[in-house]
Parts: structure tokens; sequence; C-alpha cells
């Protein structure tokens, strides 16, 4: 199925029709399973009605569809919830998971837009996180002392750690990880921003440790080792600034799927009418 | 006669054994399992003797042991006395072992097939109990020797004494799976015919029915039954005899409609079934599972229904499968056959999953091609029900949802309808399925459903749909993109670029 909407004439759209559901017969062998072990164990004396050590039913499981994400589920609401954490607000540029609209924007803003780092070093750019409060800040570090002073954020906050701090911290995962995440914060300081909302949304919605376990729990299942060939589709829609090594950062889109297929600008959050792409 | 009771009653005695009684259940069910994947999965059965039924234990051939030869020897003696030695003889070759040393000894099988054929009647039977002992050894050397005695027993099951039928009945069908030998000699002996013959006229005896089914399985089971046996059993009057015989009696209980079913399967499977159509085993075997299906939806489910339930539904599956669309709402004879599978569904769902999962694929073979089907599930108003079944998995939601989406195709005037009765809502939750094959058909069925019906594609923008299939639209199978795509682009976000170009002030 092509990217184009404009199907002119019906017949065209029927041709294209990825569907194919046709009802079928299906013929069962005669040496089907289970019935037959009933029936022998029947014959041989061996069978008891009702046994309570028939296999039990089972239900179904869930699994995130996102190519290369492998989670499963045994409730709807923990797909819901693992979905909606990690593979809604997404930036198709680096593939990072943001936790909210507004930061997505912000994200976006700060490190893809190369307006924003020249109008940087004239004004104030950096918004403060909390919504609401307005203040915009001439640097990164300034935002994060309005934060930590103003918005009484712990003083061991994440985005507080140096490169070096970050190092460490990130230790826990694949040596090849630490590399891309200090590289990748060289040039986009505000990765931390990230998980600084990650942290207090998920204080604000008392979920405890879970939602910032889970990001990490769930970056790290993504986490595949040597798909180098992969990025090589990948580098050409990258923009210079230094998300090229972020390519290494696990993906958690199918390679295969260009970018053209997103959604408004680099965002996944939902049909917003803007692809421009139908008419 | 089988008793399920009996099996039942050996449980409950061992008390505290239960335990045991159950590890050795699954050890016996991973043997025949292995079995069946060697194919080599053949059971016998053993009658046992009247003194066994009445005191309902099986004897202990440990104690008390004569020397078999000995014994022997005193049964080739004439005399009084013959007829206790022979039937301690019979006691003796209960056990595998003797069972070796007997056909070793010269002669000995020709001193049975003597006696058997006897003037003296008991011993007629207590010979026959010999070989009858004999033909359940798990050794298959033992059939062979057994063979001059055939005949003879062919020809005793157009007898009149029914107990003597019967052990030669069993006896027969014991015999025939051992060895090629054997089979190709009992065919050429007339063993068709002749179990025909048996049931024919001894149709109210259902005793004697039930161990002439019981052999004809086993002729049926052969690995080359299909080209040697088959064709001459539809040939004969057999198929309609056990038709007759189908139902089950309320006083003898399901076992001779077991064997009769498990016949009737066999004879499905292979491409005779035309046969089986004209006879109309199609019209037996419904209206009997419809019966059954009836009374498990009453809270009547009586011990050891799914013994037969599980070869009927197999029948009838096979035979709907096969059968031309244009006849098969005569041929089965009642739309609410449905009803009965869907009874069936859930009465089995939690103890006899595979069999849940067969019954749905009935469902689907009826309602494949079958507008009569189709319309018999909205009318009679199964479908929330069926709809309620797709969180379950081992085969089971993916049948049912193609039942649901055979439906859906065949008649498109209830896409609406369907999607009212929860399917649309219920299809949210599939589409997040682990299970590829779930989600592909629920692509398939929203795709149906939302074809020209702009209000149900509202209804599924109004549940989150769309997000749903944008993250479709990331997974690794292109199909599913695809799929997930089409929907999008020309169902589902005209309608929401409608609605948020309305609500942008």
């Amino acid at each position: 199925m092509t990217a184009s909407g404009n199907c002119p004439t019906g017949t065209t759209e029927e041709r294209e029709l990825p569907f194919s559901f046709t009802p079928q017969l299906f013929h069962l062998h005669k040496d089907h399973e289970d019935g037959d072990i009933h029936r022998h164990m029947y014959l041989q004396d061996l069978y008891v009605s009702g046994a309570d050590d028939e296999p039990a039913l089972s239900v179904s499981e869930f699994a995130c569809h996102i190519s290369g994400c492998s989670a499963v589920f045994s409730a709807l609401e923990e797909y819901e919830h693992h979905y909606n954490s990690l593979h809604r607000h997404v930036c198709c540029s680096c593939r990072r998971s943001l936790p909210s609209a507004r930061l997505l924007d912000i994200h976006i803003q700060e490190w893809h837009d190369s307006l924003f780092t020249v109008l940087a070093q004239r004004q104030d750019m950096y918004q403060c996180l909390v919504e609401g409060c307005g203040q915009k800040f001439r640097t990164s570090k300034h935002r994060k002392d309005h934060l930590i002073r103003i918005h009484k954020y712990p003083p061991d906050f994440r985005f507080d750690k140096t490169k070096k701090d970050r190092g460490t911290r990130e230790a826990k995962r694949p040596q090849q990880k630490d590399t891309a995440m200090e590289v990748a914060d060289d040039v986009c300081e505000s990765e931390g921003v990230c998980e600084v909302m990650c942290d207090v949304l998920s204080e604000q919605r008392e979920l405890g440790e879970t939602m910032e376990t889970l990001v990490e729990e769930e970056a790290a299942r993504m986490t595949k080792p040597a798909a180098t060939m992969e990025h090589t589709d990948l580098s050409a829609a990258f923009d210079g600034n230094g998300c090229t090594s972020s390519e290494t950062f696990k993906t958690q889109y199918s390679y295969r799927v260009p970018t053209t297929v997103c959604f408004g600008h680099s965002s996944v959050r939902g049909f917003r009418g803007r692809r421009g792409r139908r008419k | 006669m089988w008793r399920l009771n009996r099996v039942r009653l050996k449980a409950g005695r061992l008390g505290d054994g239960l335990a045991e009684l159950r590890l050795k259940r699954r050890e016996h069910e991973k043997a025949l399992r292995q079995a069946r994947r060697d194919r080599q999965l053949v059971s016998k059965r053993l009658l046992l003797t009247e003194d066994e039924e009445q005191r309902e234990v099986t004897m202990d051939t440990a104690s008390g042991q004569q020397d078999l030869v000995d014994l022997l020897c005193k049964v080739q003696h004439s005399g009084p006395e013959r007829g206790t030695h022979l039937k301690a003889l019979s006691k003796a070759l209960r056990d595998p072992s003797e069972q070796l040393t007997f056909i070793k000894q010269e002669n000995s099988v020709n001193l049975l097939v003597s006696l058997l054929t006897g003037s003296n009647a008991q011993c007629r039977l207590h010979a026959a109990r010999c070989l009858h002992e004999l033909s359940h050894s798990p050794h298959t050397n033992v059939a062979p020797a057994c063979l001059p005695a055939t005949p003879y027993l062919l020809t005793f099951l157009s007898g009149q004494s029914t107990k003597f039928t019967e052990l030669c009945l069993y006896t027969l069908g014991n015999l025939f799976p051992d060895s090629d030998v054997v089979k190709d000699k009992l065919l050429a002996q007339g063993i068709i015919p002749a179990l025909a013959n048996c049931i024919e006229n001894q149709k109210h005896n259902l005793a004697v029915v039930e161990a002439a089914a019981f052999s004809l399985t086993q002729l049926l089971q052969a690995k080359d039954a299909a080209e040697k046996i088959i064709p001459k059993v539809l040939a004969s009057s057999l198929p309609s005899q056990l038709l007759s015989v189908l139902n089950p009696d309320p006083n003898f209980g399901l076992a001779p409609a077991i064997e009769c079913a498990w016949c009737l399967h066999y004879l499905a499977c292979s491409d005779g079934n035309g046969e089986l159509l004209a006879l109309g085993a199609l019209s037996h075997c419904s209206s009997l599972l419809m019966s059954l299906g009836g009374a498990v939806a009453e809270g009547n489910k009586e011990e050891g229904m799914e013994l037969l339930v599980c070869p009927l539904l197999r029948c009838v599956g096979n035979l709907v499968s096969c059968c031309p669309v244009d006849s098969l709402s005569t041929q089965v004879g009642d739309v609410r056959l449905v009803a009965a599978l869907c009874a069936l569904i859930k009465a089995y769902l939690h103890t006899q999953p595979a069999l849940a999962r067969e019954s749905a694929w009935v469902l689907n073979n009826l309602t494949a091609h079958s507008t009569d089907f189709c319309s018999a599930l909205l009318t009679l108003n199964l479908v929330p029900g069926l709809i309620q079944l797709l969180p379950f998995s081992q085969g089971i939601n993916t049948m049912i949802l193609r039942v649901l989406a055979n439906v859906a195709h065949k008649k498109k005037e209830s896409c609406l309808q369907l999607a009212q009765l929860g399917l649309l809502s219920t299809l949210c939750a599939t589409l997040k399925m682990a299970d590829q094959e779930m989600v592909t058909l629920s692509l398939e069925i929203l795709f149906m459903l939302v074809i020209g019906r702009p209000q149900v594609a509202d209804e599924f923008v109004r549940l989150s749909g769309v997000s749903l299939l944008e993250a479709i639209q990331y997974n690794s199978e292109g199909e599913m993109r695809r799929r997930a795509a089409y929907l999008l682009e020309h169902h589902l976000l005209s309608h929401s670029a409608d609605c948020t170009v309305d609500n942008v002030p």
C-alpha cells in the first residue's frame, strides 16, 4: 500500500486492497490429537471423566506491536500502560520517547531545531518544564537550577548529573550504550529532561518507581547488540545534530518503516491532520 | 460391557494413592502421545471375567500361580476336571510372560481350538477366555500364534450365545492390529461381512453391538485401511447399521454409541464420505449432537459424555466440509445445531479446551459458505456469547473469530448488528494480542465492518481505535502495516479530519 492517498478510480483501489479474508473449510485428519488420546485411555481403562489434571484453559497474551519491542502482557491495562508510556510521544528524528506531548514539543525544539540554537544564543529560550510556570532561561543549567530552587526538585535528580555521573548510572547497560549516551549528551544536553519529567510525572501519578524502571527495562529489552546493517537506512533520515550517534540507541521501531510514514512533524502522538498528503 | 463407573470406582478406592494414580495416568498419557507420534497407537480391550466384574477387582495373577506347563498337561488329559483346569489356565494366561511360555509349547493353541469347537459348552467358554487373554498380550508375536483359531471365532459371531459372541468379538478386535499376517488372514476369512451380520442380528444386544463396533474401529485404524478396508466397509451394510444404533440407550449408557461414533469418524475421514452423506450420516450425527448439546445446556452433563461428543464433532465437521453447500441445510436438518455447538463450547471450555476448540471448528465449517447457518447465529442470539470467548487461546479464539468473520463476510447486512453487539469494542482488544493470526483476522473483520458504514468508523475512532492502528503501522509484518495503513487512510482518517476541522475554532 503506497503512501499516496489518491486513488482516482474504484478499480485501482480494489486491486490494491490488502484484505484477503475468505471463509475456509478445515478438514480434520484421522489422527488428530487430544481426543484420540482420551479415547485410547478410555479403551485401556485409564480414563477418568472430569480429571482435574486436565490442561488449564489459557488466555491470550497481548503484545506490543512496535517492531523491535518484544514486550508481552497478560492484561490489557498493562499493554495500555506500556504503550502510552513508551511509544506515544516519540521523536521521529531520534526515536526518544517522551512522557507527554508538551515535553515532546520542547524536546524537538531544543534538540532538532537549528533555529532554536541560533535564537538561544541571544535570548532566553529554555522553557521551564513545569507547566504554567512560563519562565525561560538562557541555558539548560539555569533552567535546572530554577527547577531545583523554585519547584523544589530534589538536588540528586537525574538531570543534575554530569556527563561523568551519567556514565556510571548507565554502567549497568551494555557498553555500547554508554558510549552512545555519552556522545549524545555532548550535543543534546536536555536529554536528561525527558527522564526528569518521567520521574516527576511518575510521582504525580503515584506510580513510584514502576514507570521509571519500566522505561529502563523496556529500553534494555529493546537492545539489540549488533544491527549495523539496519543503521544505514536511517542515517540519511537524521540531521547532522549528533543524532547519528543515537543510531546505536536501540530503536523501538522497524528500520524498514520510512520516516515518511511518520505522522506530522516528528511525532507519533496521533493524528492531527497535519500530514497534508491526502488531497 | 464397559462401565465408566468402574474407572471412577478404581480411582476413588485408592484414597491417598490418588496422587500416584494421577502421576501414573500422566505417564500413560505421555506414552500414548509418543505412540501416536510413532504412529503405533493401538489399544486393546480386556473383558473381565464374571468373577472380576462382580467383585470389581482385577485378579491378582501373582499369587497362587500354578505352573503353566503343568496346567497344560492337565488340560490335555480329558476328564471331569478338564473345565476347572482350563479355567485356571485362563487365569494364568493373564500374565504376559506366561502368554509367551504358552505359545512356545507345542500344539498349545491347537489344543485350545479343539476345545473351542468341542461338545462341552463350558470348555468352549473357557477356551475362548484363554484365547481372549492371549489376544490382549502386549507381545506382538502372540497374535500370529493364535491364527488357527480365527476362522472359528468368526463363525461364532453368528452364534446364539451372546456372552460367547462378545468374547470372540473382543478377541478378534485385539488380534487384528498386531501383524499384517493376521490382518490379511482375517480380511480374507471375511471379518467384515461377519461383523456386519453380527450387528444386524444382534442389534438389540447392546453389549454385542459395543464389542462389534470396537472391533470395527480396530480395522478402520489400520495404516492401509483406506485402500484395503474402508471401501469394503462402505460397500457393506455396516455404515447404515452403525447409524441406526447410534443413539445412546438411557439404561445401557454411552458405550456402544461411543464405539459407533468412532467408526463413523474414521469413515468420515476417508474419501468415502459421499456414501456416508447419502446415508444421512450428517443428519443422524447432527441430531445426536443437538440432543447432547441440549442436555449440557440444561446442566445434564453425563459422565464420560465427552467421549461421545469428540468423535461426533469430528464426524460432523468433516462431513460438513465435503458436503455441497446447497444441500447443507437439508443434510444437517436443523440450523439450531449452531446453538448446541455453542452450548458445548461453553460446557467444555475449562475442562476440555481441545473439545471446545473442535466445537468451534465445526461452527466454522458450517458458517463458511452457508448463509442459513450464519443467519441462525444471529437470530438465535449466539453472537454475544461467542464474543465473550475471544480472550481464550489454544486455538479457540482464532477459530471463533473466523466464525464471526464468516458471518460478516457472508451477510454484509449484518455487519452493523455485529458491531453493535460488541464486536467492535472487542476488536480493540484483539488487535493488541500477541497472536498474529488474531490480529490479522481482527483487521480483516474491522475492514468488513467499516466499509461503507461511516457510523461504525466513527465509533471505532471514538474507541481510540486510530492510535491502535497507528501502532500497528510499526509492526514488523508488512501485511499488518498495509492493512492498518489502508484502514486509516481510506476509512478512518477522513472522518477524524472532518471532526478536527469542525472543532478547530
